[in-house]
């Protein structure tokens, strides 16, 4: 007995000598926060969760938490070839760096969440900050404490990390914002509005790129339960868009809901806001990183070489992980 | 005596003028109630730029058996008031305390708080802003807090209410979507400000006319508009108001207008529609005869096109000559109904 305990006891140190291919798991999470969405948008959804290499052999190290969330038009699946998370995470472990990286998925009909807490798209805040945090904390060996735990994203994942950074206090204690859109409150034409409402279903099904950014925006911050069939608000009148329909919308844009939510802001540890300088996105940027400034909220703000996305798969490498690395405690 | 009358009359010639803020004389106290007036801390409202009092003036009346049942814990009802008033003016002008008594006599105790927010421009709008301070914070954390360490309370989702008048209104919808976790069932009579402020640029500029030292003077609308603005666009590099004016070179400033807007009960009910569903009992009410019936009247539609059960009443009567009644005939009773004891 003893010999066989010895002979195994051997045999895993052996296993653990061997450098390990670090693991990717691809799993789903249900959403208790997304059921009953109008839109019809799966509530169990798919999340991949990228382990450092010392995961399975250290059967008793707990690990920081990074949530990534991912862009617009295209799903968690897309990003990862874009990004190469598991890969990053490897070199980051080899830099000292140990962490989980979890990206879930939030494609939606519209081809993005959009992070609204809407009754069309789902409550994809609540979604992130309490459903995934839950399931995440609960199957791996995180360190489940804020201090602990960072959220970030790019583009419409990185509105996401500011929106439910203001929404979720004491969840996350360190957020960066890669290239974050849709800061400026949204005002729609009545033009643009009614385009959306003349499209057929097949023109839907069949839009690429940004072409449902329109009503993806409206189905996350502007439901409407009654409106079928997309139950999202349209209301257009004589060719001026309901002055409450853009009202919901403000009350989704950052930058109208800074001010009411400082002290979340300013409770974080740590902020990072970046955006390239040929970004589309950089002038919006520009205003958050002025509004932080006006309120006195720290943080950094990076304009790097670079458009929209050519950039993402080096600055995950470059900064992102390196930041949660420094703020996050292990 | 008439020395007295005459040194009297003086005194309030030689004092400064002072806002326009409505009173009322000190209510009845039926037997058994007791009345406590205290002042709570807030560290939510701490370094506010206006310069609002940090402690405030908050009453609290106590049921009768409160003082005879030492073991017993009760419901609180938190009550907020309206624009240009003080906390205690309110519960005089409620009666709250013969409220509370009629409401006992019927075997429903509640221990009922009324926490003053009256402000540098008469009014906090219990919004959350760097010029005014916290007051949705101070409401549903620093003050629950407060009752739930200092009286035998029910210290939980179960046993807390909470209602407003007017400004009141608007605070008991906002708080309620921001702080949901918090109150178990809420009540609005006569809520203001449900929909998104609006300027024209006469009014707008009106506005940003009205010199600091005389806002007081400046009428009850006025006022309101000041309050609004430095509650809802704070600006801490503006001084004396430390407020974004919605007027920007002789044009409204929009950027203004939409950070008034995301501070809109009507606009911000479409996301968080899962904060007001968690509720275990929605009221809202409002006088046929108030300016404010085709507004609440919105919010209304807005909570039934979300399938947000409540309950709702247009009833006769004003903006104000009702609601005394009102709270002690319906609003203590849905309470009763909801709140755990």
């Amino acid at each position: 007995m003893f010999k066989q305990l010895l002979a195994c006891a051997a045999a895993l140190a052996a296993l653990a000598a061997v450098p390990v291919e670090a693991r990717t798991d691809k799993i789903k999470v249900h959403g208790a926060s997304l059921e009953g969405n109008l839109e019809g948008n799966a509530p169990d959804r798919d999340v991949y969760v990228f382990l450092p290499p010392s995961y399975d052999a250290s059967a008793n190290r707990r690990y920081p938490v990074v949530y990534f969330l991912h862009g617009y038009s295209v799903g968690a699946d897309a990003y990862d070839g874009l990004a190469r998370f598991q890969e990053a995470v490897d070199q980051a472990a080899a830099a000292g760096n140990e962490l989980i990286v979890v990206m879930p998925d939030v494609l939606t009909k519209f081809k993005g969440a959009m992070f609204g807490a809407s009754v069309t798209t789902g409550d994809f805040e609540r979604y992130v900050a309490e459903d995934l945090v839950g399931y995440v904390d609960a199957h791996y060996r995180t360190i489940a404490d804020a201090q602990s735990r960072g959220l970030s994203g790019h583009s419409m994942g990185g509105y996401g990390t500011l929106k439910i950074a203001m929404k979720y206090p004491g969840i996350f204690s360190s957020i960066y914002a890669m290239a974050p859109c849709c800061l400026s409150p949204s005002n729609f034409t009545a033009e643009q509005i009614e385009q959306f409402t003349a499209m057929t279903p097949e023109q839907v099904a069949a839009a690429q790129g940004f072409g449902l950014a329109v009503p993806a925006t409206l189905s996350a911050w502007a439901p409407d339960p009654k409106n079928p069939p997309y139950y999202v608000s349209t209301g257009v009148r004589d060719g001026v868009v309901d002055p409450l329909l853009l009202a919901r919308l403000h009350a989704n844009s950052p930058l109208v809901l800074l001010p009411q939510y400082l002290r979340e802001m300013k409770g974080l540890e740590a902020i990072r806001l970046e955006v390239g300088d040929k970004d589309f996105l950089l002038q919006d940027d520009t205003s958050m990183h002025e509004e932080f400034e006006r309120f006195g909220v720290a943080h950094e703000w990076q304009v790097f070489e670079g458009d929209h996305g050519n950039r993402v798969n080096a600055r995950i490498r470059s900064d992102l992980l390196p930041f949660f690395g420094a703020h996050l405690d292990k | 005596m008439k020395a007295l009358i005459a040194t009297a009359l003086l005194a309030l010639v030689a004092a400064p003028a002072t806002a326009q803020n409505i009173t009322a004389p000190p209510p009845p106290i039926p037997e058994g109630i007791t009345v406590e007036e205290i002042k709570v801390h807030g560290p939510s409202l701490t370094g506010n730029l206006e310069g609002n009092e940090v402690d405030r003036q908050v009453m609290v009346v106590l049921p009768p058996s409160y003082a005879t049942s030492p073991n017993k814990r009760y419901p609180v009802v938190y009550y907020l008031h309206g624009f240009a008033i003080d906390g205690k003016n309110f519960y005089n002008y409620m009666r709250v305390p013969e409220a509370v008594a009629k409401n006992a006599a019927e075997g429903n105790e509640f221990i009922v708080v009324v926490p003053s927010t009256l402000t540098r421009m008469g009014g906090s709008m219990y919004s959350s802003s760097v010029t005014t301070g916290d007051f949705r914070k101070f409401i549903a954390e620093d003050l629950v807090q407060h009752m739930d360490k200092n009286y035998r309370t029910i210290a939980t989702r179960g046993g807390r209410g909470l209602v407003g008048h007017s400004m009141g209104g608007y605070g008991t919808w906002v708080i309620g979507m921001t702080y949901p976790q918090v109150f178990d069932s809420i009540w609005a009579q006569s809520a203001c400000c449900v929909s998104p402020r609006t300027e024209t640029v006469e009014s707008a500029t009106a506005m940003a006319a009205v010199p600091y030292e005389g806002v007081d003077q400046s009428g009850f609308g006025m006022r309101a508009g000041l309050a609004s603005a430095v509650a809802w666009a704070p600006n801490p590099d503006n001084p004396p108001f430390y407020v974004d004016w919605p007027i920007k070179d002789g044009a409204i400033d929009q950027s203004v207008i939409d950070r008034w807007r995301a501070n809109s009960p009507l606009a911000m009910v479409a996301s968080n529609v899962d904060a007001l569903r968690s509720f275990d009992a929605i009221g809202a009410d409002v006088g046929d005869k108030d300016g404010l019936v085709r507004d609440d009247t919105l919010i209304h539609e807005e909570l039934e096109k979300f399938g947000i059960a409540h309950e709702w009443a247009i009833y006769e009567g004003t903006h104000t000559d009702k609601i005394g009644q009102r709270f002690a005939d319906v609003v203590l009773p849905f309470f009763a109904r909801h709140l755990d004891r």
